[in-house]
């Protein structure tokens, strides 16, 4: 594992916490793209506002530690203006699923190139534990006492909807496997979307639920209706790849093969077209 | 005519091409070397409802539409009923005796006439064009020429009902309002279409909008002219994403724009205040329209004002300028595109839709036009790249992926690497960092020309964005000695510059119900005015009623 991937940010993640999991696999997949001719210095990262957002202090990665809800749009942004760049944002469940759910929505249905990893422990840990999107009926917090009296969002439904051509499930205690999502929803062209299942030793602890429930996923679903199937399983929580087919990203489908930031034009270049232009006004 | 302008209205229904009509109109007073504004007045809505567009011509650049017309061209009834009442002295309305049946005025049969081709509905505007070929002499050959330029398709038609309006306006009325030339032919723009080309010219990457009237026009120009001029454009879900994949492109490197209205702008902000702490250079079009909530989508009003110089929460260096003519507002795209990245701190360019939406001749000096260019790191940093390094200016070189130095940008406070930080002195030495660059963004702006200042006469008159236009037409029309004072930068506010106005009680000119210009002028700059002479019904200044008002205000 790159040691240099660690900046000098003090960690303060609850020991036993999950997102120590997460850190650790994309510190892990970062070393493996590099030997795949994917440097780190191509790995630009954004991040949402939450506990799992302090990774962006952590890594020893270049990008924008975003708003609540706005890391994936942000990550559209660089992604549109240098499509060169390899962007991982990171997202909590109430990022996601809740500040953000319409960009989450509108990036998978635009195929934007960009791999969204969600920090999913079905809690607002940082501000104290109110109920999030991913949240079980009943669960109380301090904003729900009496329980909460919504149902969750299934977030793999949602995206492989909304036309994610990357659909994955990891769990923080599978950590190999979960590597592995990570590498490959990077290597993605498209919209890769990771739900990483990440419990919350302090808010919502399903350490024990998980290990009980959560198994690999032997094969990729081969269609749709099947990946959908898959993600709507309640016996078991399925993990691993659950749908990855090949469509143009939304970059490619504006501008091919152009790069906004590469191809910047000189002075002289853009002022003869803004004249050509004024000349047919 | 008043004085030495000429208008011409032509009137109809959404659907019948007055839009076309009217900027056939202005291409042609603009071929024969003359300064036009074109005024576009039009409800929200597709088809039916009434529109019209005003054009006004003079051998000088003119600067607003003029309320009474010379000519009139009215198509349907409701164009007749609306406008004869408008008519200058001497003017002569010219009615489609088909929908209208007891009008006062020249009635031909345009419905009847284009009935005798295909497609009737899409062909009455044409009758516009070619009644006023005929009405300013134009020949015969010179209006085919017109509406040949203007129209392309379908010519094997068209050229023969314009030859029959022609035919019968030449036949009732002569060329009663012919026409001198001017001094040279001048290309029309849109404040909106002049935005996006300033912005073009100062390098633009990305020009990121949702829809929203009135500032909707800069998209689709962009859009349509995306690979002509290599400007990437894109239509996200919400002016949320907009601003916010702004604020990532600006990360990677791409000089990038956004647009929209109020309600948009309001949305946008939570990301402005990103930009500003982060340090992204943005540049954000406010295109103004009435207000609250949704207020008025297709008319005008300066009442966006307050809102758009304190956007976002919290404190940070704010850059607010809007542009008093078409011509300026190519240049300060430009110019504020380029201070965004020299400070990087998100700007706004408020405009309003009378300069959004209307066409005038424009002188443009295109090599003049600013150019955005970041300062950036050059060679290596001892000790790493750091995002925030405190610098005497507060500007920190930038540096873009992919780098093999760590770049973090952050919405949260931080250290000089871009690390949040919670300590005390750290909070302090960034406050003071992006102070600094405030105090460095005035000094900038005190070398530079941030206020404009029109004639010499003893009637100082304060306004400020698209009512200078009507301003400047109406000090012209009505002959008045006046001083015309036009602060172009609202954010920071230029006192400096108008400290020799303190104490003095001059006119103010705004749209808006309020007097927000007005009141700030009195807070800002200890000017105190003795009159706001204010509209906000939605619709321009006229500039004779304005010239009323100004001289009722100056006794």
């Amino acid at each position: 594992m790159p040691e240099d991937l660690v900046t000098y940010a003090e960690n303060t993640w609850c020991p036993g916490c999950g997102n120590f999991a997460i850190m650790n696999a994309v510190k892990r997949a970062v070393g493996k793209l590099g030997e795949r001719g994917v440097g780190r210095e191509r790995i630009a990262i954004t991040a949402g506002i939450g506990c799992h957002a302090k990774i962006f202090d952590y890594l020893n990665l270049s990008g924008l530690y975003s708003l609540h809800g706005r890391a994936m749009s942000c990550a559209q942004g660089m992604k549109l203006a240098n499509p060169d760049l390899r962007i991982v944002s990171f997202c909590g469940d109430g990022d996601a699923f809740g500040e953000g759910l319409a960009h989450m929505m509108f990036a998978a249905k635009r195929n934007a190139d960009i791999t969204v990893i969600v920090h999913d422990n079905g809690v607002y840990a940082l501000t104290t534990g109110q109920r999030a999107p991913t949240s079980a009926r009943g669960f109380k917090g301090p904003s729900t006492p009496r329980g909460n009296t919504e149902d969750p969002f299934n977030p793999l439904v949602l995206m492989l909807e909304a036309g994610a051509t990357f659909v994955a499930r990891g769990y923080v205690g599978k950590l190999a496997e979960l590597t592995e999502l990570i590498v490959a929803a990077i290597e993605h062209e498209g919209f890769s979307f990771i739900d990483v299942l990440q419990p919350s030793v302090t808010f919502n602890d399903t350490f024990e639920e998980y290990n009980a429930s959560v198994e690999l996923l032997t094969e990729t679903p081969a269609t749709l209706d099947e990946a959908l199937a898959a993600a709507r399983r309640t016996d078991r929580k399925p993990a691993g790849i659950f749908y990855r087919i090949e469509k143009p990203s939304n970059e490619r489908a504006l501008y091919g093969d152009g790069n906004p930031v590469a191809d910047h034009p000189a002075r002289d270049e853009r002022l003869a077209k803004v004249k050509a232009i004024l000349g047919t006004a | 005519m008043s004085g030495d302008t000429f208008t011409f209205l032509v009137g109809g229904k959404a659907g019948e091409g007055v839009k076309k009509a009217g900027g056939s109109a202005a291409n042609l007073f603009a071929s024969m070397g003359r300064g036009v504004f074109q005024y576009d007045d039009y409800p929200s809505l597709i088809r039916g409802g009434h529109n019209f567009v005003s054009v006004s011509t003079a051998t000088r650049q003119i600067t607003s539409q003029y309320a009474r017309p010379d000519l009139i061209v009215a198509l349907d009834a409701r164009s007749c009923e609306t406008h004869k009442g408008e008519l200058a002295d001497g003017g002569v309305a010219i009615l489609n005796s088909d929908a209208v049946s007891n009008g006062d005025g020249v009635g031909i049969p345009i419905t009847t006439e284009a009935k005798k081709y295909p497609n009737p509905g899409l062909r009455v505007g044409v009758a516009g064009p070619a009644a006023l070929a005929a009405a300013v002499g134009l020949s015969r050959d010179e209006m085919e020429d017109l509406i040949s330029r203007e129209y392309k398709r379908d010519l094997e038609n068209n050229i023969p009902f314009a030859a029959s309006i022609y035919g019968a306006v030449r036949e009732a009325i002569g060329d009663r309002f012919r026409l001198e030339r001017g001094d040279r032919e001048r290309p029309i723009l849109t404040g909106n279409e002049a935005i996006a080309l300033g912005a073009a010219a100062a390098g633009l990457d990305i020009y990121l909008a949702y829809p929203m009237s009135p500032a909707s026009t800069i998209l689709h120009f962009l859009a349509k002219h995306d690979r002509e001029l290599g400007v990437t454009v894109m239509h996200p879900e919400s002016e949320i994403a907009v601003a916010n994949m702004a604020v990532g492109a600006a990360v990677a490197g791409a000089r990038t724009m956004v647009g929209t209205s109020g309600g948009g702008f309001a949305l946008m902000e939570e990301a402005l205040s990103l930009a500003g702490m982060a340090e992204a250079p943005v540049l954000c079009v406010l295109a103004s329209r009435p207000g609250p909530a949704t207020g008025v989508p297709t008319y005008t009003e300066q009442g966006d004002l307050g809102f758009a110089r304190h956007y976002g929460h919290g404190e940070f260096p704010r850059l607010v300028a809007s542009p008093g003519t078409v011509g300026e507002a190519f240049t300060l795209a430009a110019e504020l595109l380029s201070l965004v990245w020299r400070f990087q701190t998100p700007a706004v360019l408020l405009t309003e839709r009378h300069l959004s939406e209307s066409a005038m001749t424009v002188d443009l000096d295109v090599d003049a036009a600013a150019w955005a260019e970041p300062v950036v790191q050059d060679g290596g940093d001892a000790g790493g790249y750091l995002r925030y390094r405190d610098t005497a200016d507060g500007v920190s070189p930038m540096l873009f992926p992919p780098s093999e130095e760590l770049i973090k940008w952050t919405s949260y406070e931080h250290d000089e690497t871009g690390i949040t930080t919670e300590d005390g002195a750290a909070i302090v030495r960034m406050h003071d960092k992006r102070s600094r660059k405030r105090e460095a963004l005035l000094e900038h702006l005190k070398g530079a020309r941030t206020v404009n200042r029109f004639g010499s006469g003893r009637t100082i008159i304060f306004t400020y964005g698209s009512t200078t236009m009507s301003v400047l037409e109406a000090v012209a029309a009505g002959g008045i000695d006046a001083t015309v004072v036009q602060p172009v930068y609202l954010e920071p506010f230029p006192t400096w510059e108008l400290a020799e106005y303190a104490g003095t009680r001059p006119i103010v000119v705004e749209q808006s119900a309020a007097g927000q210009f007005a009141t700030l002028l009195a807070e800002k700059a200890r000017v105190d005015a003795s009159a706001v002479v204010k509209r906000y019904d939605g619709r321009p200044f006229d500039p004779l009623e304005l010239a009323g008002a100004i001289r009722r205000a100056i006794r």
